[in-house]
């Protein structure tokens, strides 16, 4: 990838989506995100958080606007995608770990397939990532042995092994039992305080309270407010921002 | 009480309802076993059995060639070995397993006395009988060393050995046919069971990655290619194998490239290859259906390419489910080169058809079937065996459970 003399990461300009089936989805999304930040994007289900954020590692098509990743314009071009791909990785609602794999396995498979780089060398990395996720002694396991929590932690480990420069989170907690989503949050409360890059979707406010450097609020497939935590919550200038809080508060 | 004991009366006679039920059965099924053994043992005239058990066994194949046929047999039956010890000796990483489980041992002392008391019973030359049993030993020693070594095996060589199967299929291949300096034998005096393990195996082989290239054109997104799967599976779907067999012999010798069809037995298998295909396609379908949508995403989000994706995290999840099902499909397969005998070729049907209507050995059609039906019904079984014990290493319950989740 071509390095960019500017800090911005993620940067989005009046992104328009439709789905096969004629529904509007994104309607004009501005989003900027600068390296090392987190950003939390809150909002009603179905205002089209998990559309926006799929959008910028292309596991969804947009028909206007432009979304740059690193410098890098996303577009039609397929080896594009892939090197954008590579920078980026996800972390899924229903964790999406690879249930057919070990656990060691899940990590190892992606930075030698896709990087080539020699096993040996990312064994040892895939289980200092296990350890630092808690997780070291089930390494030799099979996802389905895990539970919730312990596997979400894996699906972070599995995305950080391929060294990407931004971070995705869907819902990370949301299919979780309460008791877990902790261990998770305190997993990615860590991250935060690397440069890495991350972008959240979210309804755990206390997270976003502690961790984010800006909010936003998405609600029918746009950007309605956009602020650092202490304001978004204590004081957002929109009435919808308001009733929004209203509701999940 | 004795838990067998105990056991046998929860699942026999709960109530009397039960019981009674269960009585007449294991009488019913007794009268008929005890018949059977009655009639085999005593009655049956084994003759034309012994008398034919070379034509049964690879039809009219030269006897001055039937060494190849051997040495093959030696190479499947060490490989078998080896691969079985191999199996055993490398565990899943998620279990620890046992060298010699007590089935393993029960499987291997089995064998070891069909191949003595079979021989025996066919009133083979002592020379051959005495090759039977050095297979079972070639059987136990393989496995034996395989089992002890396995384990210093490095990793790169332990992913290159399942290569050994194809490589010794076109080594079969050779072997049967002839040619490098091997004295050509012709597919016309290839018979019997040879001939049906052969038309099959080719069949499996060849329809299997034929079927998953199919079941994936017909998700596809280009409309052309999803298009030609369909009307490709449902036209051999809509037609009986029979008619289709009758016309690969007219047509495929245009229709494909000369030299890969120049015999009867070629189309055949042909036929039978593009017809498993078509079914098995469906399997394939079913299968790919049930892995979550998220898999792909995962992958392509970690930067696979779609061939990555789908080789490395798709299929081998979507085979796992669609095992059972294809398995299904290779028995039918398997039982389907029957109908080969329709055409006029010497598969085991159409040997028995032969002898018994041989004058010498007139009257002895329920020998006869009965062999054949024993045939079939171990390479059914050993296919299912396989199958069930390849299943429980892929493990299910591990699979479905993190697959299913909410
Ligand atoms: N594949 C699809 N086809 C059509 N509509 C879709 C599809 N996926 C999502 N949608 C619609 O797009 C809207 C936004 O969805 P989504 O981005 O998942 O919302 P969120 O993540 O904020 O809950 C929803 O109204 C949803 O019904
Ligand atoms: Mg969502």
């Amino acid at each position: 990838m071509t390095a960019s003399s500017s800090n911005l990461m993620i940067e989005a300009r009046g992104v328009e989506k439709w789905y096969p089936n004629g529904y509007h989805a994104l309607r004009g999304v501005d989003l900027s995100v600068h390296r090392g930040e987190v950003v939390v994007v809150m909002g009603p289900s179905g205002s089209g958080k998990s559309t926006f954020i799929r959008t910028f590692n292309a596991l969804e098509d947009f028909q206007k606007g432009t979304i740059r990743i690193d410098g890098n314009s996303l577009g039609n071009d397929l080896r594009q995608i892939d090197a954008i791909r590579r920078e980026v990785g996800m972390v899924f609602q229903q964790f999406n770990l690879f249930p057919h794999l070990t656990v060691l396995d899940n990590l190892v498979l992606a930075p030698t397939l896709v990087r080539g780089r020699p096993r040996a060398q990312v064994q040892a990395q895939a289980l200092s990532l296990l350890d630092r996720v808690g997780i070291k002694e089930q390494a030799q396991k099979f996802p389905g042995q895990l539970s919730g929590g312990q596997q979400q932690r894996v699906a972070i480990a599995r995305a950080l092994c391929m060294e990407p420069r931004i971070l995705l989170f869907d819902e990370p907690t949301s299919s979780l039992d309460p008791e877990m989503v902790r261990e998770v949050l305190d997993v990615m409360r860590q991250l935060a305080h690397e440069d890495i890059t991350m972008v959240v979707v979210t309804h755990e406010v206390k997270f976003a309270e502690q961790v984010a450097d800006r909010v936003v609020l998405m609600a029918e497939g746009s950007v309605v407010e956009e602020a650092p935590p202490a304001q978004f919550f204590k004081n957002p200038n929109h009435e919808r921002t308001k009733r929004f809080l209203d509701q999940i508060l | 009480m004795n838990p067998l004991l105990r056991r046998l009366r929860a699942d026999l006679f709960a109530t009397p309802a039960d019981g009674a039920l269960s009585l007449g059965l294991i009488a019913l099924f007794s009268a008929a076993a005890l018949g059977l053994v009655q009639w085999a043992s005593q009655k049956a005239q084994w003759a034309v059995i012994q008398a034919n058990s070379t034509l049964f066994a690879v039809g009219r194949y030269p006897e001055a060639q039937q060494w190849r046929l051997w040495l093959l047999t030696a190479l499947l039956t060490a490989a078998t070995g080896l691969s079985w010890g191999l199996l055993r000796s490398h565990p899943r990483a998620d279990r620890d397993g046992q060298l010699w489980p007590r089935n393993d041992r029960l499987v291997l002392g089995l064998l070891a006395a069909v191949a003595v008391w079979l021989p025996w019973a066919l009133r083979l030359a002592p020379a051959l009988q005495s090759r039977w049993w050095l297979l079972a030993a070639l059987l136990a020693a393989t496995r034996w060393l395989a089992g002890r070594f396995g384990s210093h095996l490095s990793r790169p060589m332990l992913r290159l050995f399942p290569l050994v199967w194809p490589l010794l299929y076109l080594i079969g291949m050779v072997l049967i046919s002839g040619g490098l300096g091997l004295m050509p034998v012709s597919p016309s005096q290839w018979g019997g069971l040879l001939l049906t393990l052969l038309s099959a195996s080719f069949a499996i082989l060849l329809c299997f990655p034929l079927g998953v290239l199919l079941a994936l054109g017909r998700r596809s997104d280009l409309p052309l290619l999803r298009w030609t799967a369909v009307i490709y599976i449902e036209f051999i779907r809509g037609a009986p194998l029979i008619t289709l067999l009758f016309l690969g012999q007219n047509i495929l010798g245009f229709l494909l490239p000369g030299g890969l069809a120049p015999d009867r037995i070629w189309r055949a298998a042909w036929v039978l290859t593009f017809f498993a295909a078509a079914y098995l396609a469906e399997a394939v379908r079913s299968g790919l259906a049930a892995v979550p949508k998220g898999q792909a995403e995962a992958a392509r989000s970690l930067g696979l390419s779609y061939p990555q994706t789908l080789l490395r995290v798709v299929l081998p999840q979507a085979l796992r489910v669609a095992l059972p099902a294809m398995v299904g499909q290779f028995i039918s397969l398997l039982q389907d080169t029957t109908l080969l005998s329709l055409i006029g070729l010497l598969e085991l049907l159409g040997v028995a058809r032969t002898v018994m209507a041989n004058p010498e050995f007139l009257g002895h059609n329920r020998e006869v079937y009965l062999t054949l039906a024993l045939l079939f019904w171990t390479c059914c079984a050993a296919l299912g065996l396989g199958s069930r014990a390849l299943e429980k290493r892929l493990d299910p319950q591990t699979l479905s459970r993190s697959a299913t989740r909410p």
